[in-house]
């Protein structure tokens, strides 16, 4: 079984937010409001926020893409008191919405903060997608974007696409890569199997100097940066 | 185009425990046979299978297809493919066999969803009924037919045109199709009217007048930037503004970590911009100064023997003129006081720049939009010259542009004749304004002062200047003077609250076009726009509706638009039919043209000597031409001080403006997408700041998000502080892209513009805006 993970380029990244933005398309992620973003109620599976280090004038801001870390050790799938939030045999972590009981205990728990509230029903808009993502035999359909009010989600690492690409035969990671990927124009990310020494991710992590964000908490995640 | 119905089905069982539903698809892959094969071949998308049908069932049914066609929400004008399912559009992304943007788009693209599906939208023309117009009246909108309305809008014409006065018409653009920009033109031609202003002097007019005073070429210049190994950035926003911005991200992934030599990047810019924050080394100016740097960094070069002695004897002309003045009055000790930066700095960054190669130093926004832009970026641009970067590989390169078919030349009556041959209004090659091809800005005064004449209506084709051109007052007076206005858009802008009429227009993904992006691949390459869904409203394209005006002329103005399309499909086929087959055209959605070929140094240079020239011939030309005596200093590449609105006194501050990559293009940011994470730098949305250092904050008094004011000699707003470090502690910025006030549930009362407060200045050379010299104080409101 492959570990799928991802490699972020910090020296490529030009923080330009197309991850952000493919994301929400991909995924029929509602927008927010100024007043949401006030409160804090945004949804985003993916973002980018900018670390500002030093004084003028040897100011250093570093722009930090933030998916879904799928950490091998998930604070949000050992707190979930209804197993919505679990890991697949693949390592990639998912939020089931019809077992989402909405108490939020894997928001306080995520050391990442890439998880987001349904705090109202979301309007649907005429550019969501409309057609049902490919089948996942072992759990049912996908769970977008049939959201609702009062249930947590989150990245899923697109793995519909994946799920779908290996049904097809296809490269994972070359042929097929989850939206922030494709959608990234200076090519900052990588997706691939960790395991697989023949992947780009594991190359890349072969030849560069890499980290991973809060690793002190051993959750272990799978979205590594090299060094900008 | 064929179509043929490939039936690939797909279902799925849904068992919800919330919902009872079982819910079952059948998904019906419909595709443009072309466009299908050719989005398989080359996405990374998971397709709908044929083997997913297996468990098919029949509930709802799902069609399918790719349209390729490009994007226009910047002018870089990107190679995009759309998804469209049942009739909507849900994705689009960059094309891969686009050269240009190497199949990648920036967000800008991707929001191309939103500005389809804007609810801000006009649906149909509209009619004014109040005829008092001002900022905050309401124009009291009736709905109107197509007929009634470009019935009006003819008779007017047509009266205008029958008093002899076509000149009286004004026809103003923003962001544009390249089709419907050259229809626009042969429309004025055709018409008899010399007033067709651009948007243009409000970016970068500065850049290509210093350019061309070089090499005789007056247009953007393009940055052979993949293959380049040292980039000096002058107030350049490369991965920010800078156009073509989808290449510029993917060549910026490339020169970083993609070849076995990692490019650096030096970005010289009063602010801490994206780009400055992901450069090596960031070094602030003092604002206004950069041609003072060029200079001091020649200084180094050539004193230091540093330069391409080689390119400077065979290719260039001026030389010793140029060494003579950079050697006597620029040493970088003495030109530190002027630009704030220590000598040792310019030496070293002159010493890279011309010991690494490929090198280049690129003319940004920032320099340009100064009352010495032309200058500033003269002397930027022959620092390219002295290493040898000319037409060469990583350094500066020659755009070519695909040649559409020529038109038949436009057929003229005597009226046509007459309009044409009066003095333009925005006084463009003349002595206040000796190089310009246009001064954008200027149109508002000429328009109060009835000067060189009265305006009797004007025509805005997604033009937005009330919010785009500094001092925004003037165009409000000048557009309720102008006594009939009509504005073609697909929503309502600030300047569209002034016409008597709106012709709401197709978006881009509902029109034919062509298009191609601006200098910065070398080689060429043409974008085919093409509906990718029906109009989701009751509007037309820009061409279409320019052909049933001129239609509905009569006379020479309808016979200079018979025989190049008949309508925008059409026209666009005709133009295009040159360069690619049409059918081809469809499928790709681009031609590619011939490799770029380098140093074509016998051919590049439109200069008196053809060589490249640190003594502007071409300058001596036109300032003689309008009567001026210049002097020698006034064709070399020199740091002119630049004039600031406003004492320091009483504003000590220097006010400057970025487009942050956020900022949509087209006049509007009703944009839920762009709008939330706006600001990535502060990690903030739906909003804009003052941005000012934390020691001026301090000195002012002034905290990390206080209510202030910032006020000019002109005008103040009330805006936000952001105190960071990131910025030269005598200015203070805001983004560009907020202050709606006209319409937009998403952009209307957010935010501040700086246009309101930013004073009328010019470049003298170019008439490009200044746009960064307006002095300001700030205090807590």
């Amino acid at each position: 079984m492959a570990k799928w993970g991802m490699v972020i380029d910090l020296d490529k990244c030009a923080g330009c937010q197309a991850c952000t933005v493919a994301c929400k398309e991909e995924n029929s992620v509602p927008h927010g409001s100024p007043q949401e973003q006030g409160q804090r109620r945004e949804i985003y599976w993916n973002r980018v926020i900018a670390v500002s280090k030093g004084e003028y004038p040897t100011v250093r801001v570093e722009f930090i893409p933030i998916p879904c870390m799928h950490c091998e050790d998930a604070p949000c799938v050992t707190v979930c008191p209804a197993k919505a939030t679990y890991r697949r045999d693949d390592g990639i972590v998912i939020q089931d919405f019809r077992r989402c009981i909405g108490c939020r205990y894997c928001i306080v728990a995520c050391p990442y903060g890439v998880r987001g509230f349904n705090f109202k029903d979301q309007t649907e808009e005429e550019y969501h997608r409309p057609d049902l993502p490919p089948t996942r035999a072992d759990r049912g359909p996908w769970p977008f974007p049939q959201r609702i009010r009062g249930v947590v989600e989150k990245c899923t690492f697109c793995f519909h696409r994946i799920d779908q690409g290996l049904k097809e035969g296809k490269k994972i990671g070359v042929d097929v890569v989850p939206a922030c990927v494709e959608a990234c124009p200076t090519k900052a990310r990588t997706f691939g199997d960790l395991d697989d020494p023949d992947s780009e991710v594991s190359r890349l992590l072969a030849t560069r100097g890499s980290f991973r964000l809060r690793e002190e908490l051993s959750t272990h995640p799978k979205v590594y940066y090299l060094h900008g | 185009m064929s179509v043929s119905n490939s039936d690939l089905s797909s279902s799925k069982g849904r068992k919800g425990s919330r919902s009872s539903v079982t819910r079952r698809t059948f998904l019906k892959v419909s595709a443009l046979t072309g466009a299908a094969v050719a989005a398989s071949r080359i996405i990374k998308y998971p397709e709908i299978s044929p083997l997913a049908s297996a468990q098919a069932s029949t509930e709802g049914v799902i069609t399918e297809k790719w349209i390729n066609t490009s994007c226009l929400n910047c002018p870089t004008r990107c190679a995009t493919q759309v998804r469209v399912v049942n009739g909507k559009a849900v994705k689009i992304l960059g094309n891969p066999l686009s050269e240009v943007s190497e199949g990648e788009i920036c967000p800008r693209g991707h929001i191309g969803l939103q500005v389809l599906y804007d609810p801000g939208r006009v649906s149909g023309p509209l009619k004014r009924t109040n005829p008092v117009k001002g900022r905050g009246v309401d124009p009291d909108w009736i709905p109107i037919s197509w007929s009634q309305a470009l019935g009006e809008v003819s008779a007017r014409l047509k009266s205008l045109r029958d008093k002899a006065q076509p000149h009286k018409l004004l026809l103003l653009h923003g962001l544009n199709t390249i089709s419907n920009e050259d229809m626009i033109h042969r429309f004025a031609d055709a018409y008899g009217t010399p007033n067709v202003i651009s948007g243009d002097a409000l970016e970068n007019e500065a850049e290509k007048s210093g350019r061309w005073m070089a090499d005789g070429n007056y247009s953007h210049v393009a940055y052979d930037f993949g293959q380049t190994n040292y980039l000096l950035s002058f107030g350049a926003s490369i991965i920010e503004s800078e156009k073509p911005l989808a290449r510029n991200l993917r060549m910026w992934g490339k020169i970083r970590r993609e070849r076995p030599t990692r490019a650096k990047v030096v970005v010289i810019d009063p602010r801490y911009s994206v780009t400055a924050a992901k450069a090596d080394q960031w070094i602030p100016i003092n604002p206004g100064t950069d041609g003072a740097l060029a200079m001091a960094i020649a200084n180094v070069i050539i004193s230091e023997g540093l330069y391409d002695a080689e390119f400077v004897r065979n290719w260039t002309s001026g030389f010793d003129e140029y060494k003579e003045l950079a050697l006597n009055y620029y040493s970088p000790e003495k030109m530190a006081t002027v630009t704030g930066i220590d000598a040792d700095i310019t030496r070293q960054i002159a010493r890279e720049f011309a010991q690494t190669k490929p090198a280049i130093a690129w003319i940004g926004r920032g320099v340009a939009g100064w009352p010495n832009g032309s200058y500033n970026s003269y002397a930027i641009f022959c620092l390219n010259a002295l290493v040898g970067s000319i037409d060469a590989p990583g350094g500066v390169i020659y755009q070519e542009d695909p040649k559409y078919r020529d038109m038949p030349e436009p057929v003229e009556d005597d009226a046509a004749k007459g309009g044409k041959a009066k003095p333009r209004l925005d006084f463009r090659k003349t002595s206040l304004f000796p190089s310009a091809e246009v001064v954008t800005n200027q149109v508002a005064d000429s328009i109060l002062n009835g000067d060189p004449y009265s305006v009797e209506m004007a025509i805005g084709f997604n033009s937005n200047f009330n919010m785009s051109a500094p001092g925004t007052w003037r165009w409000d007076e000048a557009l309720k003077k102008v006594p009939y206005y009509v504005h073609i858009a697909p929503f309502i802008s600030e300047m569209a609250e002034y016409a008597d009429i709106i012709l709401p227009a197709s978006t881009f993904l509902e029109e034919w076009a062509y298009d191609h992006s601006p200098p910065g691949s070398g080689f060429a390459e043409a974008k085919l726009k093409q509906p990718v869904v029906e109009p989701l409203h009751d509007t037309r394209g820009i061409t279409d509706i320019i052909f049933e005006i001129a239609g509905r002329l009569g006379g020479t103005a309808a016979q200079s638009f018979d025989g190049i399309g008949g309508d925008a499909q059409g026209f666009v086929r005709y133009r295009t039919g040159t360069i690619v087959p049409w059918q081809e055209f469809r499928e790709k959605g681009i031609w590619v043209g011939p490799a770029y070929q380098y140093h074509k140094y016998d051919h590049i240079f439109n200069t008196p000597s053809k060589k490249f020239e640190f003594y502007s011939g071409n300058l001596e030309k036109a300032l003689k031409k309008t009567g001026q005596v210049g002097g020698r200093l006034a064709c070399l590449p020199h740091y002119k001080e630049a004039e600031f609105l406003g004492d320091r006194g009483g504003y000590p501050l220097v006010l400057s403006t970025y487009q942050p990559l956020l900022n949509i293009e087209n006049g509007n940011q009703n944009y839920p997408w762009a709008q939330e994470i706006f600001l990535v730098m502060h990690g903030v949305g739906w909003t804009n700041f003052v941005e000012i250092n934390s020691q001026t904050a301090r000195f002012l008094g002034i905290r990390d998000r206080d209510t202030v004011w910032v006020e000019s000699p002109f005008n103040r707003i009330k805006v936000r502080a952001r105190v960071i470090e990131g910025i030269h502690p005598q200015v203070v910025s805001i983004a560009y892209g907020q202050g709606h006030y006209a319409d937009g549930r998403w952009q209307k009362g957010i935010g501040v513009n700086p246009n309101e407060i930013i004073g009328v200045s010019y470049d003298q050379l170019s008439g490009q805006s200044s746009l960064f010299n307006t002095r300001v104080k700030v205090y807590r409101a």
